[in-house]
């Protein structure tokens, strides 16, 4: 070693070292990701309103589900060449997203000869996708125009309806509010709104009549909902609290750090996305309905697990790092840094939101109830199957009861801490 | 130079896999018993140099020695045991908000204490009383036990030097002690670290922004630039040239008084 003159090794090509090869790669991917990403957003748009005009036109004409009208290839085509001429000549999507327009290159605006030879040039450049590897890509080499940040001038915005891009999302949202129209408003089904109202009569009159006699066994059943939101949110809150501290980004570091982070995030936002309704089917087949109170409790403590974890981690990921800092900089040990930097700033927070998700396990429990869960949902399901209509508005009546009484408690408690 | 308290030697850190150089080589000694002002643009590797020096951020080349250890390599635990006794005041005072005068200043204590008596909160009556002396110290006995985040800017700063004096401090860094406080409070909080530093003894690092300050309390001045050494010597060789190649040559000096 000692021959070699100083910083002899630090002379290596930067590629040979692995994280410089990991750089070369992600700095080559982002110019790729880039360059396609300009392109796909426009051919996207393009797709996508054509996909929802058709389908308009097709069920209001022909009264059938289709997209395209024209064959799939000659869709594909279409919608990229229109793309690319969007991108050409116009101020496309992609262009307005990125805050970036074609320029030339003494950044003036571009003429008509350099957009058609960019726009030709397009064709061999971004289409085979390799090409894009050179900075800056063939087409803007050709047609001597690059992308540059638009400046913002003191000059009045060109209004919504003067641009291409305004007229285009005002044309995507009316096209959606119409498909949609088309999928699930029929005349039909409006007429019946009108003229059916009279069936639901014997409902709401049951509603305002209710039956004392069921009373206290109905309050035994409020009293196990209850229960079971209290404590699906009292176990929650033991396996998320310590949970959420490995999903806080700002405190895993390292790449074994983001290794638990990604699963355990990706983990809670599938567990979340399952609603707690469906959770109980799963732990009603587990732990057979015999159970059933235990099947709903099992239901919402994955679900708030999720919920809290999320919520918690989120709290955590925005503490005040200047604190930690202080800390720790008085010679404090890890757990002392976490008992006095850290704890401070998310007590009030975790206590607000463990409340808050108790407020929705309430409501959740009579939910879960009526697929069997136990408790007040259960009777309620079945007065309803029974169609014993005083029955159920009497449940229903003290449902609403409970859930305006917890609420309001939740919401003074939640404004204490704030 | 040959009682250097604190050497600093070829300190190199890199940010972002070697995107942003923050300090580049830098060498400089200290004397126990110094006020080292160190001064620079926003950017200038100010911040980042404090952080090395009680590793609050690792370098990732050079050596820091403090009072003949060399601190960079030193395992967690012991490296705790150095960093008790270097005191640290920050720009946002970093003061835990929702609790009293006196439990933020009894933090400065927790590099002394057993995890245990930490966790609980178990400090000794000694310390209590240490506390309270501190507090009076730097005029905030009445204001105990009030919450931190009741006091204004100055006197969460005067929080932050209470909580630095509790742990005994040899060395003292304060980041941008000033830089959040308006004139005449800033004369204040530079006054405690003139006495920390004249009457206690401790070696003072500061960084600050304004030079009339740096000059009216450094007993030496650095300057960076770009993470480098371009002045180091006593306040009174710092001219206009010399001020306008550390702040660029459209710099003004605005006065502090």
């Amino acid at each position: 070693m000692r021959d070699y003159p100083e910083g002899y090794l630090s002379e290596r090509p930067s590629w040979t070292t692995a994280a410089g090869l990991a750089d070369l790669v992600s700095a080559k991917l982002t110019v790729v990701g880039r360059g396609l990403s300009r392109s796909l957003l426009d051919i996207l748009a393009v797709a996508l309103l054509w996909v929802l005009v058709t389908y308009i036109y097709l069920w209001y004409g022909h009264k059938i589900y289709g997209y395209t009208v024209i064959p799939w290839w000659l869709f594909g085509v279409l919608t990229v060449e229109l793309g690319a001429l969007w991108g050409a000549f116009g101020v496309s999507p992609a262009q307005r997203l990125s805050g970036r327009r074609l320029v030339r290159e003494d950044g003036g605006s571009p003429r008509l000869s350099q957009r058609v030879v960019y726009w030709l040039a397009w064709h061999v450049s971004v289409v085979p996708v390799l090409t894009l590897l050179v900075e800056p890509p063939l087409h803007e080499r050709l047609s001597g125009l690059r992308f540059e940040r638009v400046r913002t001038t003191g000059a009045a915005p060109i209004p919504w309806y003067r641009t291409s891009t305004g007229l285009y999302t005002a044309g995507v949202m009316v096209a959606t509010v119409v498909a949609a129209i088309g999928v699930t408003v029929t005349w039909t089904n409006l007429q019946r709104l009108i003229s059916d109202a009279w069936r639901t009569a014997k409902f709401w009159q049951a509603l305002v009549s209710p039956d004392t006699s069921i009373l206290q066994a109905s309050f035994r059943d409020l009293i196990v909902t209850v229960f079971m939101a209290v404590m699906a949110t009292t176990f929650s809150v033991i396996v998320a609290v310590p949970l959420s501290f490995l999903a806080a980004r700002n405190l895993m570091k390292g790449p074994l750090g983001r290794i638990v982070y990604t699963l355990l995030r990706g983990t809670m936002s599938i567990v979340r996305s399952i609603e707690p309704i469906v959770w109980a089917i799963v732990f009603l087949v587990w732990v057979t309905a015999r159970r059933a109170p235990f099947a709903g409790l099992l239901a919402l403590w994955v679900h708030s697990i999720a919920d809290l974890v999320k919520l918690y981690a989120e709290q955590l990921e925005s503490i005040n790092p200047g604190l930690i800092e202080a800390i720790t900089s008085t010679g404090a040990g890890r757990l002392s840094v976490l008992r006095y930097a850290v704890v401070p700033q998310i007590i009030n927070p975790y206590v607000s939101f463990t409340l808050y998700r108790w407020d929705i396990n309430i409501r959740m429990a009579t939910v879960v109830g009526v697929v069997g869960g136990g408790g007040i949902g259960q009777r309620l399901y079945s007065y309803v199957s029974g169609q014993q209509w005083s029955l159920a508005g009497t449940v229903m009546l003290m449902i609403v009861i409970l859930v305006w009484a917890i609420d309001y408690l939740s919401a003074r408690l939640r404004a204490k801490l704030a | 130079m040959t009682d250097a308290y604190l050497r600093i030697e070829d300190l190199t850190k890199v940010y972002e896999r070697g995107q942003v150089v923050a300090l580049r080589d830098l060498s400089f000694t200290v004397a126990k018993g110094e006020f080292l002002v160190v001064i620079g643009l926003s950017g200038s590797g100010k911040s980042t140099l404090l952080r090395c020096i009680n590793r609050l951020i690792e370098p990732t080349r050079g050596k820091i020695v403090l009072d003949g250890v060399e601190i960079t390599g030193l395992s967690p635990s012991r490296m705790r045991r150095v960093r008790r006794r270097i005191g640290m005041i920050f720009q946002q005072f970093n003061l835990i908000r929702r609790s009293t005068v006196i439990a933020n200043t009894l933090t400065g204590r927790l590099g002394y204490m057993p995890t245990w008596k930490a966790m609980i909160g178990l400090f000794s009556q000694d310390d209590r009383e240490r506390a309270l002396e501190n507090l009076a110290r730097v005029g905030l006995r009445e204001k105990a036990y009030v919450r931190a985040d009741e006091l204004s800017g100055g006197q969460q700063q005067r929080v932050g030097i209470a909580r630095a004096l509790m742990q005994d401090p040899e060395l003292l860094l304060a980041d941008e002690p000033v830089s959040a406080l308006d004139p005449a409070t800033s004369h204040s909080i530079m006054q405690y670290l003139e006495w920390m530093n004249r009457e206690r003894g401790v070696t003072v690092l500061a960084s600050l922004h304004f030079l009339s300050l740096a000059r009216r309390y450094g007993t030496r001045i650095i300057a960076l630039k770009d993470g480098q050494l371009v002045f180091d010597g006593p306040p009174k060789l710092i001219d206009n040239a010399k001020f306008k190649e550390i702040y660029g040559e459209d710099a003004e000096e605005v006065e502090v008084r």
